[in-house]
């Protein structure tokens, strides 16, 4: 573990949720190109990242739909 | 309606149920539509909606104690899902189970992780990890500094880890130990 090491790591997430400056993100990068340990973190993380948002998503349900089109429909025409 | 996937995925994992879900999504656009005058054009829409949606759970169906104080999710570990796999395999087979861990883990597994969250850590997750929100967009959502973002979305994302590797040890997901003989 170097310096550089620490301070990729304390910045996992600035980085990942591309919260970081240019600069920043470069050294990163930099490092990670010549850090397998921390190039697998770093991996392990973006790839959960993306699982996570994936197997959340759901579609809605066409009732659902139906239902607040209606109620927009209703609002409109209350308001005339 | 757009976005009306995305506030509706959000709201199911806010409320926890779907009657919920679809009151919350209704009342979201119907407030958005009686409100649209004081949109101010050219500014972000989706983050406005959220806001919306975010107000109107927080208000109407929330079930939980207001005071973040008053969770407490014991200390854990930075990359804590990483380190437990690391801690059981080799570094040889640490990444076929880092594999088995990411591909295993079904949508059931994920959504009951995150609805495991208590809200002040849930909803920052959801707006981070699942719209790819930026810190001031969620700060400006949830009305709280960026710096109490920050770190409830890193105690949240810890837990939502922890949660993660429990159900991945229900599940038998992780490969035995190959011996190195």
């Amino acid at each position: 573990m170097s310096d550089r090491c620490d301070e990729a790591l304390a910045n996992l997430y600035l980085y990942l949720d591309s919260e970081l400056d240019r600069v920043s993100s470069d050294r990163i990068r930099a490092h990670l190109a010549d850090c397998p340990p921390c190039d697998g973190v770093f991996r392990f993380e973006h790839r959960l990242k993306i699982v996570v948002r994936e197997r959340l998503r759901e579609e809605v349900p066409p009732h659902v739909i139906a239902k607040i089109r209606a109620a927009l429909e209703t609002a409109h025409e209350t308001e005339i | 309606m757009q976005y009306a996937p995305q506030l509706y995925t959000a709201a199911l994992r806010m409320a926890r149920n779907p009657a919920d879900a679809e009151d919350l999504v209704q009342e979201t656009f119907l407030k958005a539509y009686r409100a649209y005058h004081t949109f101010q054009a050219g500014t972000n829409l989706k983050a406005w909606l959220y806001r919306i949606l975010t107000n109107t759970y927080i208000n109407k169906y929330r079930k939980e104690s207001r005071r973040p104080s008053e969770v407490d999710l014991g200390e854990l570990e930075d990359m804590y899902l990483y380190r437990r796999i690391g801690s059981e395999h080799s570094a040889a087979s640490a990444r076929s189970a880092e594999d088995a861990v990411l591909e295993g883990l079904v949508e059931a597994d994920v959504k009951k992780a995150v609805e495991s969250l208590p809200e002040v850590f849930r909803l920052p997750v959801l707006l981070a990890d699942l719209e790819g929100f930026s810190y001031k967009e969620i700060a400006e959502i949830l009305d709280i500094p960026i710096g109490t973002v920050m770190s409830r979305l890193h105690r949240g994302r810890k837990a939502l880890q922890k949660a993660l590797w429990e159900f991945a040890q229900r599940r038998g997901l992780l490969p035995d130990e190959v011996a190195d003989e």
